[in-house]
């Protein structure tokens, strides 16, 4: 059981784990971070890119890699609309964002319902390629989706550490007063923040549906990983939230796999509680005073 | 000449008219229907209400079911079960309560069905569904009759083709969902299997839902088997589990002796759905069938999802039964129906079996075939018989 083309399958099943969890887990401790709202419409975000994503390749008929940013964009770009509807009367209030975010993703998810149906549905591959190096099997949609992911977690990672708006990101969720005190516009770099987490969200629902399938429910997963890999990483961190996804991803992969899925879930999730037991802050957040 | 009473042209043309064939005294007959419009089994539930429909259309086009002096036009009353037993029990008390009805075509999954018949069996209704459970053919089925073929009425005579055609494959790995379904009817099929000497070296379950296979597909693939059989599974997940074998690098045999999900499969995996073996029930090459395809096709377009001739083969039996009966009471068209042995339609002879396995002779028996996808194609292999 322990052979190379197990052992490499675990491996790399890991990675894309880990890669889709940590798309997911940044926009949702970003968003957390900076506004204070634990968004638990954060997996219907994932869900809409997932659905654009397949109607511009069925209907549009569009080339993957051209479907999924164009589709990240337009639901980030629609984003920024319930921003403004819906987020903004509750930046730093954390119940009422909380209470006021249930209510967004069942509306969301029933209007997907009423729109495209309930049923499941699949998007035929795009990459159908197997790549071999020696006993290990590389198929070319798990490459593809590895590939996306490192590019968008590279361009994240230089967006928030080189760029003004970045930094000002990092400063507004440092302290508030501090950064309106030195100029910064806390409004614009809410509006700034809330499109980058909602496009990434989208962007690993356009990468799941090309993996998987959809449908109007599947949010609840990925909502769910996320939550567990910014415990895991520490609330508001990001350095957190990519270590978090990699340890999840990794580890599920690996039980799943010898013990299978329902072993893993619970076993994930003994993980983190322990875990938070032992240090509460999570890997790499910061420990309240 | 003597000039005609406009009046009495009137009253003379009134009288023809009455008197023509639509003068029969004609009736509504309502036809129930139950099927998954929303939910997992929305192709079924669609097929469904399409073969119902095609085969009413056929009537009325006659000017109504002919009995004696009376014509009937029936008329489908169709409720969504959602694909599931609660939707099943809801769909049936409007049909039966509200609407009136005493005949019901579908549904087709377990779960639904025995939430019809929930409702049906203690008023008497008669009911021609699908549906694998164990439960839903007992000795006391009086009034439903399933009309689709089980894992107990095909697997036997696949798996045997399968041994006779592929006898350098031994060891099989079964993955089927982890609900009633899956539950009881991979034991027919690890039996069909193990009666033809292979080894079944692994029978896996999932629950409903998850999509990512490759974790139990690597540790089924690195304990060596030949066959991957699909099963019961619902058509995405049958083609996801398609794909990501394939993606996985195995190259055995990857057979669904349930489904049919053939059109799904191909669509989910495309090139890599090549070879695939999967039950099928309807041949659109079959001459019988021409008729119905070419009706099908006036209305419809697309691949033809199989429940839709099965549900117009089931209707076409009920209409067939009420005109032997010269009625449209329960008793006397259930007991025709009974008696159809013979009566001829698109999958050949009626023929009603299954008294020893479920205690009485209302399991519709019938034909059916073995295909394989070839280049993007289905392509015939086997015409296999229960």
């Amino acid at each position: 059981m322990f052979t190379v083309p197990v052992l490499s399958q675990i491996v790399l099943n890991g990675f894309v784990l880990a890669a889709i969890y940590t798309l997911v887990a940044l926009g949702f401790t970003l968003i957390f971070g900076i506004m204070r709202i634990i968004n638990f419409a954060h997996g219907e975000f994932a869900m809409l890119g997932g659905f654009l994503v397949f109607f511009m390749l069925q209907v549009a008929n569009m080339p993957f890699f051209v479907a999924l940013p164009l589709a990240s964009f337009a639901v980030a770009g629609g984003g920024l609309v319930l921003e403004a509807l819906v987020y903004r009367p509750f930046y730093q209030k954390e119940l009422q964002g909380m209470i006021a975010t249930i209510g967004l993703s069942t509306v969301i998810v029933y209007s997907a319902v009423l729109l495209f149906g309930s049923h499941q549905r699949s998007i035929p591959a795009s990459f159908t390629a197997i790549f071999t190096i020696g006993p290990v099997i590389l198929p070319a949609d798990r490459l593809a989706v590895l590939t996306v992911a490192a590019i968008a977690l590279a361009a994240f990672y230089v967006f928030i550490t080189f760029t003004r708006i970045g930094l000002a990101m990092r400063v507004v969720a440092q302290d508030l007063e501090i950064a309106e005190a030195q100029g910064i516009n806390a409004r614009a770099t809410y509006r700034a923040a809330f499109f980058v987490a909602t496009f990434l969200a989208a962007l690993a629902g356009g990468l799941l549906a090309q993996l998987y399938s959809l449908s109007p429910f599947m949010g609840t997963l990925p909502l769910v990983k996320s939550f567990i890999v910014v415990i895991l990483g520490g609330l508001g961190s990001i350095p957190g939230a990519a270590a978090g996804g990699l340890v999840l991803g990794m580890f599920e992969s690996f039980v799943s796999t010898f013990y299978g899925l329902s072993v893993a879930q619970f076993a994930s999730l003994g993980a983190v509680i322990v875990l938070l037991v032992l240090r509460p802050e999570g890997l790499l957040g910061r420990a309240e005073r | 000449m003597r000039m005609l009473h406009p009046v009495g042209v009137v009253g003379v043309l009134s009288l023809l008219l009455l008197g023509s064939g639509q003068g029969l005294a004609q009736e509504e007959l309502k036809i129930g229907a139950v099927g998954s419009l929303s939910g997992g089994g929305t192709d079924w539930g669609v097929a469904t209400q399409r073969g119902v429909d095609l085969a009413v259309a056929e009537v009325k086009a006659q000017g109504g079911l002919h009995l004696g002096a009376k014509a009937y036009m029936p008329r489908v009353i169709m409720y969504d079960d959602q694909y599931t037993g609660q939707g099943g029990t809801t769909a049936a008390q409007r049909l039966v309560n509200v609407d009136g009805v005493s005949f019901i075509i579908g549904p087709i999954g377990s779960p639904a069905v025995l939430g019809v018949l929930n409702v049906t069996r203690p008023r008497n209704v008669v009911v021609l569904s699908d549906g694998f459970s164990p439960k839903i053919l007992v000795p006391e089925s009086t009034h439903n009759f399933r009309v689709s073929l089980t894992t107990l009425e095909f697997a036997p005579a696949i798996v045997r083709w399968l041994r006779e055609h592929q006898p350098e494959v031994k060891r099989v790995a079964v993955i089927s969902p982890n609900d009633a379904v899956g539950q009881q009817v991979v034991p027919i099929l690890v039996n069909a299997y193990k009666a033809n000497n292979f080894t079944v070296a692994f029978d896996e379950k999932y629950e409903r839902g998850m999509n990512d296979f490759t974790p139990i597909l690597t540790r089924i693939l690195a304990g060596g088997v030949d066959v991957l059989e699909l099963d019961s599974n619902a058509p995405g997940e049958a083609g996801l589990l398609l794909r990501q074998a394939r993606q996985l690098g195995f190259k055995g045999t990857i057979i669904q002796t349930g489904g049919p999900a053939v059109e799904e499969a191909m669509k989910v995996a495309g090139p890599l759905a090549e070879d695939f073996l999967s039950y099928e029930i309807f041949d659109p090459a079959d001459p019988r069938g021409a008729a119905f395809i070419k009706a099908y096709r006036e209305k419809h377009e697309g691949p033809i999802n199989a429940y839709a001739p099965i549900m117009y083969n089931a209707t076409q039996i009920l209409f067939e039964a009420m005109r032997r009966a010269g009625s449209v009471e329960v008793e006397p068209v259930r007991t025709s129906l009974e008696h159809l042995t013979g009566y001829d339609t698109i999958f050949g002879p009626v023929r009603w079996g299954g008294k020893s396995e479920y205690g009485i002779d209302h399991q519709l028996l019938t034909d059916f075939l073995l295909v394989r996808l070839k280049n993007g194609k289905v392509e015939m292999v086997s015409h296999l018989s229960p």
